[in-house]
């Protein structure tokens, strides 16, 4: 098996592991956390999603994790501006 | 096959720095000290290894865009965590209005005058203060 091809499949698990960790992260106690918490699942899945369309040669895969990069910085600016107050 | 090479060494490396990342956001504890603050900068480690490992599968301007992206989520939320629910650092959380307090309103007390009450030691207010009963007297002849 191709070296590349299993460091892959390693860096898939290792952005599963994080997705975990990530929502475990989200669920303790404060706004910022869980605000934190759901940036870094979406950047994990736009990463695996890269991956995984690099592997099996998926259309507008690259399209989609761009989306998703960029419109969850939007979305967690966006919160993050209202968390914080207009003061 | 030595580019082979180096993006696969790429990939490891950044599926190491995401696996230190994800035990280090988990292993935190609790009750240190600015421990959300904490909690960001590692999620910075992460970001760093999304670069990495867009750069080993060839995705040049993915990687400078979220090179970019990146230190703006961490300073809104940072910011937003500061300013909102960071009551260790932050003095103005702590101060409570009591300009606002009515006191014709019997249900609505400020928190110094029940801080008082509830002190033992005041000499101020004796027992019987604490707790007054009011009574209505009704004259049937009005």
């Amino acid at each position: 098996m191709d070296i590349l091809i299993i460091s892959k499949y390693i860096l898939i698990i290792a952005f599963m592991i994080m997705m975990i960790a990530a929502l475990r992260a989200s669920a303790y106690k404060t706004t910022s956390m869980g605000l934190l918490g759901s940036s870094v699942v979406v950047v994990a899945f736009a990463m695996a999603l890269l991956v995984c369309g690099e592997m099996y040669n998926l259309t507008f895969y690259r399209d989609i994790s761009l989306a998703l990069i960029f419109f969850g910085f939007v979305g967690t600016v966006a919160f993050a501006v209202v968390a914080g107050g207009d003061k | 096959m030595i580019v082979e090479y180096i993006q696969s060494a790429l990939l490891i490396i950044a599926a190491f720095l995401v696996i230190v990342s994800a035990v280090g956001l988990l292993s935190l504890s609790k009750d240190m000290k600015n421990a959300v603050y904490g909690r960001i900068h590692i999620v910075g480690i992460f970001d760093i290894a999304c670069i990495i490992a867009m750069i080993g599968l060839g995705q040049y301007l993915l990687a400078g865009i979220y090179f970019i992206i990146a230190p703006f989520t961490a300073h809104a939320i940072a910011n937003a965590f500061y300013k909102g629910e960071d009551v260790e650092n932050n003095a103005k959380l702590g101060e409570i209005e009591e300009d606002d307090v009515d006191d014709s309103n019997p249900f609505i007390v400020p928190r110094s005058k029940v801080q008082e009450l509830e002190n033992e030691d005041s000499e101020k207010l004796k027992t019987d203060d604490r707790f007054t009963i009011s009574t209505l007297d009704i004259v049937e002849e009005e």
